[in-house]
């Protein structure tokens, strides 16, 4: 049997994997994007915002509020839920979307949730909001990742490999975090 | 080679289509039974404070930056509680508003001061694109809701 040397096994590892694992990485990697400006805007849904108005309503009896706002508003369809939060206001609740009516002034704010199609599946992935068996493929995902950036270190020998201009790399991209993580907790 | 990822793929979202269920499951297994109607709870606080419950209603409103929270509507009108959970642990997708749940956790009651009253309504105004009047706030204020351990979402 003939014996491969390492750094056979390091590139074939490391070509396969990657191959295994390009579109995890560009899942976890377009959420990521997606999810760390959470704070500028919704990754996973859209919320549009309409206002109509129509007559007041002024009939106490929830079922005849209903009724009421279903013609008014010309929907066919019953709602899904039906809630009041007050004694002005009646909520119709349809798959996707809120109709909130001010009983007094007949005032409409219906809004519109929408998902954003694949960023959402992205971002609840990447999230592990599956939990359960998603939990271990993202832990082998992770291992994978670690595995790359390892091996990809050992690729090449010589003066373009880790001994060469490699190093000043790997240390630039460890002082990054390092160095950001100082600046951040001791000296800002 | 082709033809079987195409097919494998079709399969995959076929199948998922086809099992995905009508009830959808966030965090812990319920372990209650029997459900206690919100109305019991938010007429009497300090009698459910620590305890164990199972509540139904609709999801009348859903934490729109994290999914860390929905508010389930009462069987009474004009009153709803909130159902709090750890953020990240459980993500409630803003799309279940409106959606039929039953929900379990630790009832809480605890007393909020004014400055974290402002605080938080001032977290809740920006997430709803408003303003937040502090003139509201006039005291320390009791506050309600459910630690959340696990829900089902009725998504049909």
């Amino acid at each position: 049997m003939s014996k491969i040397p390492w750094r056979r096994w390091n590139v074939v590892l490391h070509r396969d994997i990657g191959y295994f694992i390009v579109a995890m990485v560009i899942v976890y990697g377009v959420s990521g994007l997606a999810v760390n400006h959470i704070a500028d805007w919704n990754p996973n849904f859209t919320r549009e915002k309409e206002f109509k108005t129509i007559a007041p309503i002024l009939s106490e009896e929830k079922d005849i509020i209903v009724a009421q706002s279903l013609v008014a508003l010309k929907l066919t369809e019953e709602p899904d839920n039906v809630f009041r939060p007050d004694p002005e206001t009646i909520q119709l609740f349809y798959t996707g979307k809120t109709f909130s009516i001010d009983l007094p002034t007949g005032n409409v704010m219906i809004e519109s949730v929408n998902r954003r199609p694949v960023l959402f599946e992205m971002n609840q992935l990447h999230l592990n909001a599956p939990k359960g068996l998603w939990t271990y493929i993202a832990d082998v995902f992770a291992v994978s990742l670690i595995f790359m950036g390892i091996s990809g270190l050992f690729i090449l020998k010589g003066k373009r490999g880790l001994g060469g201009r490699g190093k000043w790399f790997v240390l630039a991209g460890t002082l990054l975090p390092l160095g950001y993580w100082i600046w951040y907790q001791y000296l800002q | 080679m082709k033809k079987i990822l195409f097919v494998s793929i079709l399969a995959l979202l076929v199948a998922g289509s086809l099992l995905g269920g009508a009830k959808k499951k966030y965090g812990k297994e319920l372990t209650l039974k029997q459900t206690t109607k919100v109305s019991e709870i938010v007429a009497n606080p300090e009698k459910f404070d620590g305890k164990r419950v199972l509540v139904a209603g609709p999801i009348v409103d859903v934490c729109k930056e994290r999914g860390c929270w929905i508010k389930i509507g009462s069987d009474k009108e004009f009153e709803s509680i909130r159902f709090k959970v750890q953020d990240g642990v459980i993500v409630f997708p803003l799309d279940l508003k409106g959606k039929s749940a039953v929900a379990e956790g630790i009832v809480s009651v605890k007393k909020v001061s004014v400055e974290d009253q402002i605080k938080s309504g001032e977290e809740m105004a920006k997430e709803e694109g408003t303003t937040f009047d502090k003139s509201t706030v006039t005291g320390v204020k009791t506050v309600l809701q459910i630690k959340g351990e696990g829900a089902q979402v009725d998504v049909k």
